[in-house]
């Protein structure tokens, strides 16, 4: 009988060791594949936010879904033209910044009220402790980019374009707008704790969905990085049913528009002033 | 590195970073003490830091290294430590002093020295580099 029971052990051991290996080898072609879609991607996007495009060029990605087209032409009424962003999970953030600062470098008053905002913003941080040596790292160079455009006349779109595509720099930008978003998520952290789903505390919240890279965003996020800069964005949202527009803060004239399609946002161009370089403001 | 110099001007108690031996662009050696009062008071531990070139964006990789590896429950014997800062939850805010006093926290609220339930078949498949493995992280009180 002693002898029965020790096999039976040592048999569900091995199955048991089967299993983690068979687990750890998995690990490595998850990971392995999780890097052929971020290289799939960048091949195919080779911008991070590329030149504007037309709005039709939105059909071809909905070939086969007719649904999608009605969709299109009401976008059509009040939109003129597009700037696609990379889907690497930090368009929103991307978005953002590039159509902040191109209505900002034509718009003096908005630009010092931002810049204002964002330096409180990065204080709250440093007084719930965040590193200051990262983050102030973050902020200068935040703030050193947004003065270059700002500057004078504002810098020439081109300036913008190169800018928010040379990687690193573009990265350094997102990283800080994530900051930004933290620091309000914590500070209204009673208000936002209740549009938070499977985590315990904001806190939590915001250290594995929004201050690590590549994190999407949605809803909680829109809310807190405009509440946090003051910056009034319409997000023109294009599902299956039907379309919804949607104001951040809902009672404000917005400077920026986005286009959300569930998962991914890109920069939008109103038609009554559809050239990229003067947006409406 | 603005970051090296920060570290050994004014270090957190208990962290000391090698920096003769220390090539400031891709790997670092800290000396971190067991916090008073815990389990690991009075042992020295070494962690080795290796930086890519995408760092800050990617997380560096860290393991303990050197004769005492810590035995906690969330320390592999070969130096590998299951932390999701270190990999999942990074972030380019974080800094080497931060995931130091992580570590730090995470060996002072252990309750019990033992290994992790699957260490011998870990450190026998696993590789070099910790942050091949994906890990899972699923118990936030030790």
């Amino acid at each position: 009988m002693e002898g029965d029971k020790t096999l039976a052990t040592s048999a569900s051991t091995k199955a048991v060791e089967e299993e983690s290996l068979a687990a750890l080898n998995m690990d490595e072609a998850i990971l392995s594949q999780r890097r052929g879609i971020e290289e799939q991607i960048a091949s195919e996007q080779q911008y991070l936010v590329s030149s504007t495009r037309e709005l039709s060029e939105l059909e071809r990605d909905y070939q086969h879904h007719g649904e999608f087209s009605a969709r299109i032409q009401e976008l059509k009424l009040i939109y003129g033209c597009l700037r696609r962003t990379r889907a690497d999970g930090n368009c929103f953030y991307r978005a953002f910044g590039f159509s902040v600062f191109e209505a900002l470098r034509k718009n003096k008053a908005a630009y010092q009220a931002f810049r204002k905002s964002i330096t409180e913003a990065k204080e709250y941080l440093v007084i719930i402790g965040y590193p200051t040596f990262t983050l102030e790292d973050f902020y200068e160079n935040f703030i050193e980019e947004l003065d270059k455009v700002c500057d004078g006349e504002g810098c020439p779109i081109s300036q913008l374009e190169e800018l928010f595509n040379d990687k690193g720099m573009s990265n350094y930008l997102v990283v800080f707008l994530r900051l930004i978003t933290s620091s309000q998520l914590q500070k209204e952290q009673d208000f936002f704790i209740n549009f938070i789903d499977g985590y315990s505390t904001v806190k939590e919240f915001c250290s594995q969905e929004i201050e690590p890279m590549d994190k999407e965003s949605d809803h909680v996020q829109m809310n807190a990085l405009t509440s946090a800069t003051g910056v009034c964005m319409r997000v023109f949202c294009m599902e299956r049913g039907q379309y919804s527009t949607v104001t951040f803060p809902s009672d404000g004239k917005p400077i920026i528009h986005l286009l959300y399609r569930p998962g991914h946002f890109d920069i939008l161009y109103p038609s009554a002033d559809a050239t990229a370089d003067s947006p409406t403001l | 590195m603005k970051e090296l110099m920060n570290l050994e001007t004014n270090p957190p108690p208990g962290i000391r970073i090698r920096s003769e031996d220390c090539d400031a662009f891709n790997e670092w050696l800290v000396d971190l003490k067991g916090a008073e009062n815990t389990l690991y008071e009075g042992e020295e531990f070494q962690l080795l830091f290796k930086f890519n070139g995408r760092y800050p964006f990617d997380s560096p990789e860290v393991t303990f290294t050197g004769s005492n590896i810590p035995c906690h429950p969330h320390i592999y014997t070969n130096g590998h430590i299951c932390l999701s800062i270190l990999t999942d939850d990074w972030s380019p805010a974080l800094t080497v002093e931060s995931v130091c006093l992580s570590i730090v926290s995470m060996l002072s609220s252990c309750k019990e020295k033992k290994s992790p339930p699957d260490n011998s078949l870990y450190v026998m498949k696993a590789g070099k580099n910790p942050k091949k493995t994906r890990w899972w992280y699923h118990d936030d009180n030790v």
